[in-house]
């Protein structure tokens, strides 16, 4: 864990919550997308900062690794490669606007609801016998488990996933002079 | 310090869930579909700080949830991937990625 | 004693005789009848032959066997198969149902229609239809049999029914003629709006039979709507008891004189009279069988089947009768002014319809003699008027017209025709020694010895009006100089026609002469009976004397050519339009129809129909269609307005949960 000390803990949460609501805020109602990816890099950075709090730096690192280095940049050469002279704005229409308003903030109101209701847990324990290495350790160990709690089966299928979606974006994707640009 | 301001469970959840409906937010919002992406990436974010925090929070000793995060990330990634690919072709085709304008299926 | 007897073969299956028609109604109709036409009329009379002689040894069988028993002859099911089952109580069978007067229509019914399927091949030879024909004739006959042995109302009602489309299909059976067509619907609908009296009376006893059934607890062998168990004593007496409230008339009242209205429309009565002079637009060998013969009595039939019914009402009997009597003088009277042969024919039978009704409105339990007397001058009307059908079918055949005065001098042409439609003539005047003698004067003799001086009366003069317009027929017809070119061209008919007109001539000679007053008696008490070969002079006197007067008077205006009748019409010129024109009771129906039942009735219920009714239905698919194409509009094919949907959906349905989870 890295913080041994509730105060500090506390501020720190809540800094960083405020940071990522701000972001995300920020984030979906920028009509500017190149400013709405810096946005996201944000929060996912934040969130990252998260994980520390919570004691997990392996994902804290693998978050900044894979999302905002690689991701929040497939996202804005997506946005390079999309982008016609004018469309910069990017603003949907009121009713639009408030009716996602309203089924967002019915979500979020359901949620808040059912937590409040559930016996939650107050404080945050102490990791028994914790250091920040056997964290990643574990998880390693666990992925190559082939025993019943093992994630083996799903870490393959995974790395099957990423080959699928690596091959299936460059067919979707490839330029192909004879058909006028289109794949196939 | 008050008890009821130390962050616990309850605190983690209302803020990931807040995430969470941002991120619905700007699904439902957004024109480009990039953006429409971009929200889901936000969405799904929320979802794998989610499992960590619940993972500390009822099973301190085990790394399961960060095990189920990193799943979230790849496969989010593999998603993201695929799906800029098809706005890439799409825009080649239509000169535009305007969610909007992409109405076929109407009627 | 249904069981316990050891019945013939032929009695046991009495359903064969129904049964054959009907199976060559469907042989020649479906298979026979496009190929060959010959062959057609010749099986259709085959079986229906085949179906006489059973019914002869049937009638031989009945009478030899039982005769001998001392308690006259009984009333049983002989052969029967369960149909609808209710309930317990209440069971509907399929069945033959032997009893004098089955047997004798049985017999009656086979014979006649045997002779006219034989005219039949003859007279409807060249025509086209001429299978379809035989087919309609052939299910008539299997109708018109399958009513005869009913053994419940609701069997009865059903052949009633069946008889009733094979009138309608014969009467139109020359569709192509407007008047046909319209004839035809005018006899269903007239009939058939009189079954409607009819099946509320059946329903109205069926209740009430059923309600006393356990108590009266006659066992499976008769259920509710049975005959036999209808004329029991006991179930007359507990039905008579009810009262209906409806002016103060008992509920058994009530329901038979709804019965009757269903035999007065088949038997044409008056006022359901209308349809009959119509029906003649058939052929005439249809008119022969169905509107003289089988058909007609129909009516009269259901009245002597339900006749202990009729006794235990106050009253019921009495609107028989005086319906019957007036019908009988009205049409006697229509009868001698009309010029068309047929017509004359028809209203002559309406009038001898009226005199069957009147007979067994005046008979009672005690005394029985009006239903012997009616019986039996079904029995014998049935042959001579099938008979002067049949040869005035020969005369139409001949010269090619309906009307009386197209006609002329034909007795040198066609002497046998001559000769036989004579015989019927005198027959249905009553002339002694012909069959028509006896019947009538037992009519007359019941009604003057049962009392009844003012039904005796009317009887008296119809017979007189009945040889006047015979004799009018014959002599124009007959006597004097051919009228017409067709008239002088006239030849006599084939001998396929001549040969029915022969056996119907000699039974209406020697009809008369069967015992049927041994055979067919209604009463168990035994009373005195006339026997044939003592006549009661006190009736056969006057009867014979008013009916020597009415030829004498035809005689004297028509045997030579002289103008006295047209001066008489043109002197009443008045009184004979209307009594040519039937009294203007068709025109009264027309108006009535037309001015008053079809704007104020049949529209308003057809405008409910059509708005109401379909517009509910209506109404259904387009609600349907409505909510399809709005909400149609949700399809935009954005895909955040699906989102937008989706995930409001999931929030909506996740606090409906949990509110519900609350309440509970």
């Amino acid at each position: 864990m890295l913080v041994g000390n509730e105060t500090l803990y506390t501020i720190l949460f809540y800094a960083l919550s405020l940071a990522a609501v701000l972001f995300a805020l920020l984030m979906v109602c920028t009509k500017k997308i190149l400013r709405s990816a810096a946005y996201l890099m944000a929060v996912l950075s934040v969130t990252a900062g998260y994980y520390m709090l919570l004691g997990q730096e392996f994902m804290a690192g693998v978050q900044i690794l894979v999302y905002v280095g690689g991701i929040v940049v497939l996202f804005i050469f997506a946005v390079m490669l999309t982008r016609s002279v004018e469309l910069d704005e990017d603003k949907p229409t009121l009713g639009r606007r408030l009716l996602a308003l309203l089924v967002s903030v019915l979500l979020f109101a359901f949620s808040v609801v059912m937590f409040s209701w559930s016996e939650l847990p107050v404080l945050l324990p102490g990791l028994p016998g914790s250091s920040s290495g056997s964290a990643v350790a574990e998880i390693g160990r666990r992925l190559l488990d082939t025993g019943p709690t093992g994630y083996v089966i799903p870490f393959e299928v995974v790395s099957l996933l990423l080959l699928a979606a690596l091959i299936g974006s460059i067919a979707v994707a490839k330029y192909d002079s004879s058909s006028g640009g289109g794949a196939r | 310090m008050s008890n009821l301001l130390v962050p616990g469970a309850f605190h983690w959840l209302v803020v990931s869930s807040l995430l969470f409906s941002i991120g619905v937010y700007g699904l439902l919002t957004r024109r480009n579909a990039v953006g429409v992406l971009m929200s889901v990436e936000l969405s799904l974010n929320s979802a794998a700080l989610n499992f960590v925090l619940l993972n500390r929070f009822f099973a301190p000793g085990k790394v399961d949830g960060a095990i189920m995060a990193l799943f979230i990330v790849t496969v989010a990634a593999a998603e993201a991937v695929v799906g800029m690919a098809i706005f890439v072709a799409l825009y080649r085709q239509r000169k535009s990625v305007d969610v909007n304008r992409m109405n076929m299926m109407s009627g | 004693m249904t069981g316990s007897v050891d019945l013939s073969f032929v009695l046991a299956n009495a359903w064969l005789i129904p049964a054959i028609p009907f199976f060559s109604f469907l042989l020649v109709g479906l298979f026979i009848r496009p190929f060959s036409e010959r062959l057609s009329g010749f099986i259709a009379t085959g079986a229906v032959a085949v179906s006489a002689i059973l019914a002869g040894i049937l009638a031989w069988d009945y009478v030899s066997f039982f005769g001998r028993a001392s308690d006259g002859y009984p009333a049983f099911v002989s052969w029967s198969a369960e149909w609808l089952r209710y309930q317990e109580g209440l069971v509907v069978n399929v069945g033959t149902l032997i009893d004098p007067i089955s047997v004798m229509l049985l017999v009656v019914v086979t014979l006649v229609s045997t002779m006219v399927h034989l005219y039949s091949i003859g007279y409807m030879h060249g025509e086209r239809g001429y299978g379809r024909y035989f087919a309609f004739l052939n299910f008539f006959t299997f109708s018109m049999l399958g009513l005869v042995l009913a053994p419940n109302i609701l069997q009865m009602y059903v052949f009633w029914e069946l008889v009733g489309a094979s009138s309608f299909f014969l009467i139109g059976f020359y569709f192509e003629r407007p008047s046909a067509v319209a004839a035809s619907k005018k006899a269903f609908i007239v009939t058939r709006f009189a079954d409607l009296g009819f099946l509320l009376g059946v329903l109205i006893l069926a209740y009430f039979g059923q309600h006393f059934f356990t108590e009266v607890s006659a066992g499976a062998a008769e259920q509710p709507f049975d005959f036999l168990y209808l004329t029991r004593p006991e179930v007359l007496g507990k039905l008579a008891s009810v009262g209906s409230g409806f002016f103060g008339v008992g509920l058994l009242t009530f329901a038979m004189v709804l019965v009757y209205m269903g035999a007065a429309g088949k038997s044409a009565m008056f006022p359901l009279h209308i349809w009959l002079p119509d029906a003649m637009e058939g052929p005439t060998p249809v008119s022969a069988l169905i509107h003289a013969a089988t058909m007609v009595v129909a009516g009269v039939y259901l009245v002597a089947r339900m006749f202990p019914v009729f006794a235990a009402t106050s009253g019921g009997l009495n609107v028989v009768a005086y319906v019957g009597a007036f019908t009988c003088l009205f049409a006697a009277v229509i009868g001698c002014v009309q010029d068309d042969i047929k017509r004359v024919l028809a209203f002559s039978t309406l009038s001898q319809l009226g005199y069957m009704m009147l007979a067994l409105g005046i008979a009672s339990l005690e005394n029985p003699a009006g239903y012997t007397a009616s019986m039996f001058h079904l029995f014998t009307h049935a042959f001579f008027k099938a008979l002067l059908f049949l040869a005035a079918g020969a005369m139409i055949h001949a010269v090619h017209d309906n009307e009386i005065w197209k006609m002329g001098g034909l007795a040198k042409k066609m002497p046998f025709t001559h000769a036989t439609f004579l015989i019927g003539a005198l027959a249905l005047a009553g002339i002694w020694p012909f069959a028509g003698f006896f019947s009538k004067d037992e009519i007359l003799a019941a009604a003057l010895h049962g009392g009844r001086y003012g039904i005796f009366a009317i009887g008296v003069v119809a017979a007189g009006l009945t040889a006047f317009y015979m004799s009018r027929i014959y002599l124009i017809a007959f006597w004097g100089n051919a009228r017409t070119d067709k008239a002088s061209h006239a030849h006599e008919a084939p001998l396929v026609m001549l040969v029915p007109l022969f056996v119907l001539a000699l039974l209406s000679i020697v009809g008369g002469f069967i015992p049927l007053d041994k055979i067919v008696n209604i009463s168990s008490v035994g009373v005195q009976q006339h026997g044939h070969a003592g006549i009661d002079f006190m009736v056969a006197i006057p009867s014979t004397v008013i009916a020597l007067l009415g030829i004498l008077a035809a005689w004297g205006l028509y045997a030579k050519q002289s103008d006295t009748a047209s001066m008489l019409a043109d002197g009443f010129s008045g009184l004979y339009m209307t009594v040519k024109r039937k009294f203007y009771i068709d025109e009264v129906y027309l108006f009535v129809t037309r001015k008053i039942i079809f704007p104020y009735i049949a529209q308003p219920i057809a405008w409910f129909d059509r708005h109401v009714v379909d517009g509910g239905v209506n109404l259904s698919g387009w609600s349907a269609r409505i909510c399809g194409f709005g909400l149609s509009f949700l399809q935009t094919g954005q895909v955040q307005t699906y989102g937008v949907w989706l995930a409001g959906g999931a929030a909506g349905i996740g606090i409906l949960v949990v509110t519900m989870l609350l309440w509970s």
